[in-house]
């Protein structure tokens, strides 16, 4: 019996306008999936004080949230969906694959320590075929490179004495296949005065909901609330790179555990832009970029537009002289963190890739710029754009200018 | 002159009684016909909370009322277990009860002989979280909740399996009578408008809040106080038993779960006129007020609509009391050869949902003396098909949670639904709220292919849920249209009732997002599909 226990009542005030199934990039796609207002509020109506019903299909949601911008009338859609897939894991057990896909630190600590290894199987067909029959992961699916130099080995500040202080929280994408990202962020600050401490981490917890891995997941994030709360109470600020942690950090903390302390630690989260952005406001950002000349395209990642602050990378790109920053208006990636590795999702993976792909190509700008890891994954494989984060272009300007003075 | 039909009993009222009546008539082996004026239980039988009483509500004030109410609770747990959900009650006192009522009450259960158990409030409290955190003490009852929908329809159609005649939409026009006697009665049929003659030994009124009427009819004079109360429907269930007010019996003291929903009540206001509906808000601002002792948050919990019914009381000597609680819940079994003279015409009245069966026995036991038939009642032994269909289904490819209804549901017509699931892959979900598939929709449409929202919604759910037939009501009307189940003339006529009669229930209680959903459905209706006011007739 599932131990979980939801105090969610928003579901009550779901008109049934489907406007979150209109904007659901799956429902949108297939109709192998029953959308957010079924397997959202309405399921949870049907067996609240009755009995659990589990549906199959809610391994369809990807959690990005389009569902809970669209409600009119502020149901927590993914909330519940994010329960009904915990529900559908405890009823129907949780296969291998989404057990290791739902494990991404876990998987990035072994693949990095064997990098040159990893990344070479990883490219080899033969290899890539038995994981197709193993595992069910599509052999055609690009995978991410994984970094030996991971960013555990090189980073392991844990105090600061400027007077504005970060705790970076760098995600497992950022730690184990991109440190340069968050390398660059480090340096972001450090070229605004800022120190940056790594306070102890584990993953954010997003593939382990998206899995219906609940309990761990929730195990998770109560570690890493503990753990930078107390930095948030010595008059740190939590910025973080990757914005489903972000998300996870500001919104499904709060919404999933209800307790104080995940609310005491959600004012205190910023995305890395948005936290420039709010160093702008108050006068004291570093405004000393080099030109770029450079037109770029930005691609928001769904968590981005869920955390409803906006588009703060490229309030801070246009920052930058000569720089010019388009948005490319796509939709979904159809990657979604661990959802497009998996066979049965692929084809839909693609399907919803399809027009982002073609809006970057019809932009067909220098670069792409997007803050996710899983979405640059999808860019990587369906255009052939660069992909960058924005904290690496405020970076090189950064630095640029440094050398120019 | 019209068709005549001949048969030994005509009972007068398709609700509970009525229904009842005819099946225990059918099980004794008498030629019986029940003519009902609209649907199957369209009054008093499905305008109530649903509870089934363990007698615990009326042990200190109507003994008599409360032994039958727990036999019978015990008897229908057993006979009609299709619709009866055994959710057990709670009886909670909050500090604004009488402290000396619990002794009173203690020892009246005991001496109707009801199981109480106290339950620990704590434990109360996790089990109901909705519950006043300061209640004083609680307790457990055998109470349950009766879907009195499917009950009425179902005990109907095992009376019709048993070889009794129901006919819906008839109303009784006029009580043949000659000389002292009643020999039959005339109906018209609501659709044809088609009048026909049916001569009987007997006539039972079990016609409820509209027995006046009937004995109008047969020039007698009968007495009855309608009276009327309210009751709403909280958008999801909030509790999984009956949570009643450990007091002397009141308004707006109940609450009882029904499927998805709760329905919480009621209020107690005497009528004249037994097709009196009618809703006022202040009636539902002082329900929620005293709703909220025991529910304290019931002002942030969505209400989707309310309704009001008549409780059908009688009690020989008239009194004057307004609120009617203090008239007994008792039976009234008249015979009006004794009372008034007049051989042929039997009245069966007061009592409860609870009690319906037994009310049927004692009048079937009169019949048979009055005719002269020696047959035993056997209706607290013989038990109406299940609705229970586990078995089925589990092979169709369909939403989990419709799949997950019909298996409570779908009961004698499982293997018809399942090859139509199949065969005519009508396996999508026409109304979403309440998960009613197309095939069983079809089911519940009548061979003669009379087209009725209403009576759609009264077997299956459909347009019972948050949304109220906003989505749903529109995509039946149409499906029914597509498959040759209904002209467009009727299925308009049709729809046009339905949005009308769901608004006048959302209406009195539409504030917040009920408010909202109402303007999307008059949104939709009205400029998506063009309805204007007053295209027709609302009877």
């Amino acid at each position: 019996m599932l131990e979980l226990k939801l105090d969610e009542l928003t579901f009550d005030k779901c008109l049934k306008c489907n406007a979150c199934v209109s904007s659901c990039p799956v429902a949108n796609t297939t109709l192998e999936f029953g959308g957010p207002k079924h397997l959202g509020p309405e399921l949870k109506r049907l067996m609240n004080n009755q009995g659990i019903i589990d549906d199959k299909r809610i391994e369809f949601c990807t959690l990005c949230g389009s569902c809970d911008m669209s409600c009119p009338e502020n149901v927590h859609v993914t909330t519940l969906t994010a329960f009904a897939k915990a529900i559908h894991s405890d009823k129907s057990g949780t296969k291998f694959r989404d057990f290791v896909l739902s494990n991404a630190e876990w998987v990035g600590k072994l693949a990095s320590a064997f990098a040159p290894v990893t990344n070479f199987a990883m490219g080899m067909k033969p290899v890539r075929k038995v994981m197709e029959i193993v595992m069910d992961i599509p052999a055609e699916r690009q995978f991410p490179k994984y970094r030996f130099h991971n960013f555990n080995r090189v980073y392991k500040k844990k105090t600061a004495s400027t007077e504005r202080k970060v705790a970076y929280f760098a995600g497992c994408y950022a730690t184990f296949n991109a440190p340069e990202v968050a390398m660059s962020f480090i340096k972001v600050m450090e070229h605004n005065g800022i120190e940056v401490v790594k306070p102890d981490q584990k993953c954010c917890g997003v593939p382990m909901f998206a899995n219906g891995q609940m309990k761990q997941g929730l195990k998770n994030a109560n570690h890493n609330i503990t753990s930078f709360l107390e930095y948030t109470r010595q008059g740190y600020d939590v910025v973080l790179t990757c914005t489903s942690c972000t998300l996870a950090f500001k919104k499904e903390y709060v919404s999933f555990l209800n307790t104080e302390e995940a609310k005491e630690l959600a004012s205190h989260v910023y995305d890395a832009d948005e936290y420039l952005r709010l160093l702008k406001e108050s006068g004291e950002l570093n405004m000393n970029f080099a030109p770029m000349k450079v037109r770029a395209g930005y691609y928001a990642p769904c968590h981005m537009k869920a955390q409803g602050i906006g588009n703060p990378a490229m309030d801070i790109l246009e920052l930058i002289p000569g720089y010019e920053i388009q948005d490319v208006g796509a939709g979904c990636c159809g990657q979604c963190g661990t959802f497009g590795f998996k066979t049965e999702k692929y084809d839909v993976s693609m399907a919803i890739g399809r027009p982002m792909a073609e809006a970057v190509k019809e932009v067909d700008a220098d670069y792409t710029v997007t803050e996710c890891g899983m979405c640059k994954n999808q860019l990587d494989q369906l255009t052939d754009k660069t992909v960058k984060h924005p904290m690496q272009i405020v970076a090189e300007s950064y630095e640029r200018a440094k050398v120019l003075s | 002159m019209g068709q005549i039909i001949e048969t030994d009993v005509v009972v007068i009222g398709g609700g509970m009684t009525g229904a009842g009546v005819l099946r225990d008539l059918a099980l004794r082996g008498i030629k019986a016909i029940l003519v009902e004026q609209q649907d199957l239980g369209h009054g008093t039988s499905t305008r109530n909370h649903g509870l089934l009483h363990s007698g615990a509500r009326y042990a200190v004030r109507d003994e008599e009322a409360a032994i039958e109410s727990y036999r019978e609770n015990l008897i229908l747990k057993k006979t009609v277990p299709g619709s009866i959900e055994q959710t057990g009650g709670f009886f909670v006192k909050v500090p604004e009860d009488d402290d000396s009522y619990i002794q009173k009450w203690l020892s009246a259960c005991a001496k109707v002989g009801i199981p109480v158990e106290e339950i620990p409030v704590t434990l109360a409290l996790q089990q109901e979280p909705f519950l006043n955190k300061d209640a004083q003490v609680v307790y457990r009852v055998p109470d349950g909740a009766v879907d009195c929908f499917t009950m009425v329809v179902d005990v109907v159609a095992d009376a019709v399996n048993h070889g009794a005649k129901a006919l819906t939409y008839h109303e009784v026009v006029d009580v043949i009578t000659e000389q002292n006697r009643v020999t039959g009665v005339r109906v018209r049929d609501g659709f044809t408008g088609e009048e026909k003659v049916i001569l009987a030994e007997l006539v039972v009124n079990a016609s409820g809040p509209w027995g006046a009427k009937i004995a109008e009819l047969a020039g007698i004079p009968l007495r009855m106080i309608n009276n009327k109360g309210m009751l709403a429907i909280f958008n999801h269930r909030i509790n999984k038993q009956v949570i009643n007010r450990l007091r002397m019996p009141g308004d707006a003291d109940i609450f009882v779960p029904a499927h998805n929903v709760t329905i919480f009540g009621t209020t107690g206001i005497n009528v004249e006129d037994p097709n009196d509906f009618s809703l006022h808000r202040q009636e539902l601002e002082g329900m929620l007020a005293e709703g909220k002792k025991l529910i304290p948050s019931i002002n942030e919990l969505r209400l989707i609509r309310a309704f009001s019914g008549s409780r059908p009381l009688y009690q020989e000597s008239t009194v004057s009391d307004a609120s009617g609680r203090n008239v007994t819940r008792g039976i009234a079994l008249l015979d009006h050869l004794k009372r008034d003279g007049l051989d042929g015409l039997v009245t069966i009245t007061g009592g409860k949902l609870t009690t319906f069966r037994y009310m049927a026995e004692r009048t079937v036991d009169l019949v048979g003396e009055k005719l002269g038939i020696k047959a035993a009642c056997t209706t607290d032994q013989e038990r109406v098909p299940h609705r229970k269909a586990e078995e089925f289904f589990k092979d169709v490819d369909m939403a989990p949670a419709a799949r997950h209804k019909l298996s409570h549901w779908a009961g004698t017509k499982a293997a018809e639904i399942e090859l139509s699931l199949k065969e005519k892959a009508a396996n999508f979900v026409v109304c979403e709220c309440e998960q009613v598939t197309w095939a069983e929709i079809e089911s519940v449409i009548p061979a003669e292919g009379r087209f009725h929202l209403g009576d759609i919604r009264r077997r299956t759910r459909l347009g019972m849920g948050p949304c109220q037939g906003t989505f749903c009501n529109h995509r039946a009307a149409a499906l029914a249209v597509e498959k040759g189940k209904a002209t467009s003339d009727e299925a308009e006529r049709s729809l046009h009732h339905a949005v009308f009669e769901r608004k006048k229930g959302m209406d009195v209680v539409a504030t917040g997002e009920t408010a909202k959903q109402m303007q999307l459905m008059d949104t939709i209706y009205r400029v998506s599909l063009g309805f204007r006011e007053g295209d027709y007739q609302h009877v």
